[in-house]
């Protein structure tokens, strides 16, 4: 692996995670991104976003070498070994799950190294930057351990048989030969407002240990034994890392700022949880029997929309809070200079009228599989339908945030119909106050619009607006949400269009227009599966099994997809891993298999 | 002056001294976190920790209070400003030997120079004025330890 201006690509990272925060750690062994103590809060290693001031935890052999990686047998534990001509040496990296019979760190990465075959040298260097690399980190030594801090974060560092440490500035490292059968470990225990704690080896290793008999067995949970099995499961694990297990709230990708294209200015905090994504990830988990996390989910988002009910706003923080104020961190560099670098996300002013049809659909699939709601929940459902009929002819900022003028989103009205289709639904059931023959209205109207104003004739499909006569990867969801007979004559056509003017080999682009924001983006990994699932659909099951096939071998070594991806180069863009993606996946590989 | 007033004074006090605290840490003023230091003495397990430590530092506060009562008798004195003035004594006791010497000597989870975190997981020692929690510590716990020694002493001088 190489780096470019001390950036790694997107691709090699990997990710580790304990349902608060995450980690990612690049092929050469470095960790170059994690927030402390919850996977929104500031950094403490942010090289991915400044190489120079960002800081990172590094450990890689002294040598030349070749690293092949994998993650334990369904599980987020992560194993990379180092081959070189000296050895072969193997690190296993985690996040601690809590330990309930001992005392233990608020948070904790565990890095076990073991030396396999021959004598390795290897280095490591522990460089912690609090606060974004803002905040002016201090380093100092007691009870034997390296501690750095700054206001009332804390990370302490524990080291077992690396031989001697010595430190510079506010970074400690060291070099060490580990001999055949040999093995050592470095600890980063994190502490927020509070003592930190300081655990033993035999602590330490315990939890790891722990750790990687938690995952295979949450894992046995899924339900699933359809095509592309693997790529399924791991997507599973990888989505699980990205539900805040305090809340069960499910952010949309673990990163901020890592740009849509190399040196371009489309950079944004995915650390937040869309509640577009609440029907997507519903439809998955359910589907594969992850009912806990489902439930969680739809709980979280019927408390944390409360306030704003019947509006809902776009997304939230993991705790519930609806403000999330969008700021530039002008000293950091950007990944690969992809400036400005973005923390907190001014997208959640927007009106995104597509919301309303993902949360009425996500509570059909929740009520499908529990069977009821609870009647002031039912009222707050209906006034909900109730808010979609009399807003429906609103402009918005549409499905894809567009930073442009508002407008009337072709995508934004078909998911209103979604809304009030699924509310009427709903009461029929008896589950909410009926108030059906308003809804029923109302989406005959919706209806009517979207089929005279949003279909262009020439193209024999919907487009974007009917202002903006071009083709919108978005159009796809008509098929996936049941807008219309997914086989029927127009969004046949309307998925033919998006094939014809918006994919290139298996990657879909989201438009090709305007957005209100300058610069290039990649093509959009959803979309691609998004198209998958519209294929199956309609039945073009070789075509769908085809694109699959390709798509999945598009992930990286480890599985993991980004939000987007450069189509020529195959370069991983944008937010990393992307949530979206995976529920994509999953959601396609079902449909196949339901078509089948 | 009386010993139902120190007491209310106590309970009053420590209230203001546990909240003072607790906004010192959400300002990002210190990692000191007295319940979880506390109940950990008793635990592992971190949540029954936060909770059994409030409930002994809320007792430490009436013993403490009880301890201010003795000496305002024996100096036949009570007022918020000798009150005050035990706070600082008191602050100094705690974060120069209670906290620093004393606990870590009878808490099985907290460094010293003399335990092994190879045996069990530790605690980070806290430093001399508790500086090790943050520089700011030994100031605001002076602070809250002043208010709640003028609550007592005036609550033990106005009630009786």
């Amino acid at each position: 692996m190489e780096r470019i201006d001390g950036y790694a690509p997107i691709r090699e990272y990997a990710l580790v995670g304990d349902g608060r925060t995450t980690a990612l750690i690049a092929r050469d062994g470095a960790v170059d991104w994690l927030c402390l103590p919850n996977v929104d809060s500031p950094s403490v290693f942010a090289r991915v976003l400044d190489s120079d001031r960002g800081g990172s935890f590094r450990l890689e052999p002294g040598v030349p070498y070749e690293a092949e990686r994998r993650y334990q047998d369904n599980s987020n534990v992560l194993e990379t070994t180092f081959t070189t001509a000296e050895g072969v040496v193997r690190v296993t990296d985690a996040m601690t799950l809590t330990d309930d019979d001992r005392l233990s760190p608020l948070r904790e990465l565990c890095r076990k190294v073991e030396a396999l075959r021959g004598t390795i040298p290897l280095r490591w260097s522990f460089d912690p930057r609090f606060g974004y690399g803002e905040r002016r980190t201090e380093l100092d030594r007691r009870a034997g351990r390296w501690f750095a801090h700054s206001g009332t974060e804390c990370v302490a560092l524990g080291a077992w048989n690396v031989g001697e440490i010595t430190a510079n500035g506010a970074t400690v490292g060291g070099e060490l030969k580990l001999r055949e059968g040999d093995s050592a470990v470095l600890e980063l225990s994190a502490a927020h407002k509070e003592p930190a704690v300081l655990p033993s080896r035999d602590d330490v290793e315990r939890r790891l240990a722990q750790t990687a008999r938690f995952w295979p067995r949450w894992a046995g949970r899924i339900r699933y034994d359809g095509p592309w099995r693997d790529a399924v499961v791991r997507s599973v694990l990888a989505l699980k890392l990205l539900v805040y297990a305090p809340s069960g709230a499910m952010v949309a990708a673990p990163t901020a700022s890592f740009p849509e294209w190399i040196g371009g200015s489309r950079n944004w905090d995915y650390r937040l949880t869309w509640l577009r994504d609440a029907s997507w990830a519903l439809d998955a988990l359910i589907r594969l029997g992850i009912d806990d996390e489902a439930h969680a989910f739809f709980w979280w988002f019927m408390h944390a929309s409360r306030v704003t009910q019947p509006r809902l706003q776009i997304l939230y923080k993991v705790d519930g809070s609806a403000h999330s104020k969008e700021r530039e961190l002008s000293e950091l560099a950007g990944y690969r200079r992809s400036a400005p670098v973005r923390v907190g996300n001014g997208a959640a002013d927007q009106v995104q009228l597509d919301v309303y049809g993902s949360v009425l659909d996500a509570i059909w699939l929740y009520v499908q599989d529990v069977g009821h709601v609870d009647g002031d929940t039912g009222k707050e459902i209906a006034k909900i339908a109730d808010y979609v009929a009399e807003h429906w002819r609103e402009r918005d900022s549409g499905i894809w945030e567009v930073r442009a003028e508002t407008t009337h989103f072709t995508q934004s009205k078909a998911l209103c119909w979604v809304a009030l289709d699924r509310a009427c639904k709903l009461a029929e059931r008896g589950l909410i106050p009926d108030r059906c023959d308003r809804w029923s209205a109302a989406a005959d109207e919706i209806r009517a619009f979207v089929d005279k104003e949003s279909w262009d004739a020439e193209r024999n499909s919907y487009v974007r607006a009917p202002d903006l006569r071009e083709l919108d990867a978005s159009l796809l969801t008509m098929a996936i949400l049941s807008y219309d007979d997914p086989a029927g004559e127009r969004l046949r056509g309307t998925v033919a269009a998006v094939e014809r003017e918006l994919r290139q080999g298996p990657f879909v682009y989201r438009y090709r227009g305007e957005d209100g924001v300058g610069g290039e983006e990649g093509a959009f990994l959803t979309c691609s599966f998004w198209l998958v699932d519209a294929l199956a659909r309609q039945g073009r099951l070789d075509d769908a099994r085809r694109l699959m096939d390709e798509l999945v071998g598009l992930a990286n070594d480890v599985g993991l997809y980004s939000e987007e991806i450069d189509p020529n180069s195959a370069e991983f863009l944008g937010n990393f891993p992307q949530g979206l993606t995976h529920l994509a996946l999953v959601n396609a590989a079902h449909s196949i298999e339901d078509a089948q | 002056m009386s010993l139902w007033g120190a007491l209310a004074g106590g309970v009053v006090g420590t209230i203001v001294l546990t909240s003072g605290l607790r906004i010192a840490q959400e300002l990002g003023w210190t990692r000191m976190d007295i319940p979880l230091l506390l109940g950990t003495v008793f635990t592992d397990d971190r949540s029954r920790a936060s909770v059994i430590g409030y409930a002994v530092h809320f007792v430490n506060g009436l013993l403490f209070a009880v301890g201010y009562y003795a000496i305002f008798r024996a100096v036949d004195h009570a007022g918020w400003i000798f009150g005050a003035v035990l706070g600082v004594v008191h602050a100094s006791f705690s974060g120069g030997a209670l906290v620093t010497v004393l606990l870590p000597a009878v808490h099985p989870r907290m460094g010293t120079p003399w335990s092994d975190s190879e045996e069990t997981p530790i605690l980070e020692p806290p430093g001399f004025m508790l500086v090790n929690y943050g520089r700011r510590t030994a100031v605001w716990t002076l602070l809250v330890h002043v208010a709640y020694g003028a609550i007592v002493g005036g609550f033990a001088a106005q009630l009786s």
